[in-house]
């Protein structure tokens, strides 16, 4: 009994680590998604909660700063209706990166339905 | 403490981490989204945002070691790919300089004697401490390994078969090992012989002394040396004037190390080499090192055989 509850434990960690490397994956696509018209942090994660796609603060906040350090993204600090928000939103170089991530997430989606359909 | 103070005290700690240049706008921007978090919290659950909910809010945010390295880029100092190489040269080599050092450490006269415990708290002083020296060494070179290969386009460099790949050789370390066993033959017959070709045959007595094998030596444990010598000559030869080592001719000279292992072992075990006790120390610090360096070579022989073998 003890050992079947040690191996379920265990079974459902490695479950969890592979939901996340999955997850992972498609953060970034998510996020780039919802920029295309500017948006602040927490209004953000709403907008992908409310999508079906809840990515924790802790995960999400510190993506936006490493997308925009990485040149896909611009930001400004905005006072709209309340404290001073930073908005984020896609530039240039993000929209041609949503494109491209874009198409391969089509590609790699209908392939993965076709192999899950099979199995 | 007030919800305000959490939150403070969370941002100092995740901000306290990163470099100065980005701290005060990412703890602006922190601060904005931990109380608009809250005040989303306060109002699902229906009641203020206090004490609690904001702890609670803060620990499903991460640890504050954790945010902090997502804000930072990703520094890579030992590329992942290299992770169980660095390990595993870490692992060895300390393990050699330690073994070393223990054979060095025991087997070294001292004046005065010393027992057991004193000889150990010195080679913990003299070898085990200091030989952090080499992890730092492999840090350095994963490091620029791992640069070097990020400057690289990957385009500009597909994978190329190394150049002893299969049964070749490289005939440059084999004239040299052949150079050497050459010289093991002349030094296993007559030691002595170093004196004449550096003096001349004017070297002081003491040192003809000095090089002067034990007759126990002579007759029991050099014959089985010099067999050996011989024995890897011809190998030596047909690698060095073929270019190739066939699979037949690696398989002999596996059990040929395995043979040579056990007889250095015994020879460097077993009762004196040199009549000199200076010079046999010294004899036996040689053949316990080849011995060593013979079985590293049969471990790492072993650890990289693929099986079932390629087929010839």
């Amino acid at each position: 009994m003890a050992h079947s509850t040690v191996r379920d434990m265990g079974e459902t960690e490695r479950g969890g680590k592979v939901e996340l490397e999955l997850r992972r994956g498609v953060v970034v696509l998510a996020t780039l998604s919802q920029l295309r018209s500017p948006r602040y942090g927490y209004e953000l994660r709403q907008a992908l909660a409310e999508r079906g796609l809840p990515i924790e603060e802790g995960t999400l906040y510190p993506l936006l700063r490493r997308l925009e350090s990485q040149g896909l993204l611009k930001s400004e600090w905005r006072i709209e209706d309340g404290p001073p928000r930073r908005y984020y939103a896609l530039n240039a170089e993000g929209r041609r990166a949503l494109k491209r991530l874009t198409e391969s997430w089509v590609g790699i989606h209908s392939a993965m339905s076709r192999l899950l359909e099979e199995g | 403490m007030h919800a305000n103070d959490v939150i403070e005290a969370y941002v100092a700690d995740v901000c306290g981490r990163l470099a100065r240049d980005q701290r005060d706008d990412v703890a602006r921007e922190l601060r904005a989204l931990l109380h608009e978090e809250l005040q989303g919290r306060a109002r699902d659950a229906g009641r203020a945002a206090d004490e609690v909910l904001a702890l609670a809010m803060v620990r499903a945010f991460g640890d504050p070691v954790d945010v902090a390295a997502r804000y930072r880029p990703t520094l890579t100092i030992i590329d992942p790919a290299d992770g169980h190489q660095f390990l595993k040269w870490s692992a060895t080599g300390l393990v050699v300089i330690w073994v070393t050092g223990l054979f060095v450490h025991f087997s070294a006269p001292a004046d005065p004697p010393l027992d057991f415990l004193q000889r150990l708290g010195r080679w913990w002083g003299d070898q085990l401490i200091p030989s952090l020296w080499w992890p730092g060494v492999l840090t350095v070179w994963f490091g620029l390994a791992a640069r070097s290969r990020r400057r690289r386009a990957p385009q500009a460099t597909g994978w190329k078969p190394p150049a002893q790949a299969g049964t070749r050789v490289n005939r440059g370390l084999m004239s040299l090992a052949l150079f050497g066993a050459a010289l093991g033959i002349f030094i296993l017959i007559e030691p002595r012989w170093i004196l004449d070709v550096f003096w001349g045959g004017r070297a002081a007595p003491e040192a003809y002394e000095a090089l002067t094998y034990t007759d126990t030596f002579r007759r029991v444990q050099a014959p089985w040396l010099l067999v050996l010598l011989l024995l890897q000559l011809p190998l030596f030869v047909a690698s060095v004037s073929s270019g190739r080592r066939p699979r037949v001719m690696q398989r002999v000279e596996l059990e040929l190390s395995a043979v040579t292992f056990a007889v250095l072992a015994w020879a460097t075990l077993s009762g004196p080499v040199m009549r000199s006790a200076v010079s046999d120390l010294l004899a036996k610090q040689i053949l316990g090192a080849v011995a060593f360096m013979v079985l590293i070579d049969l471990g790492v022989r072993y650890r990289r055989r693929l099986r079932p073998a390629p087929t010839p």
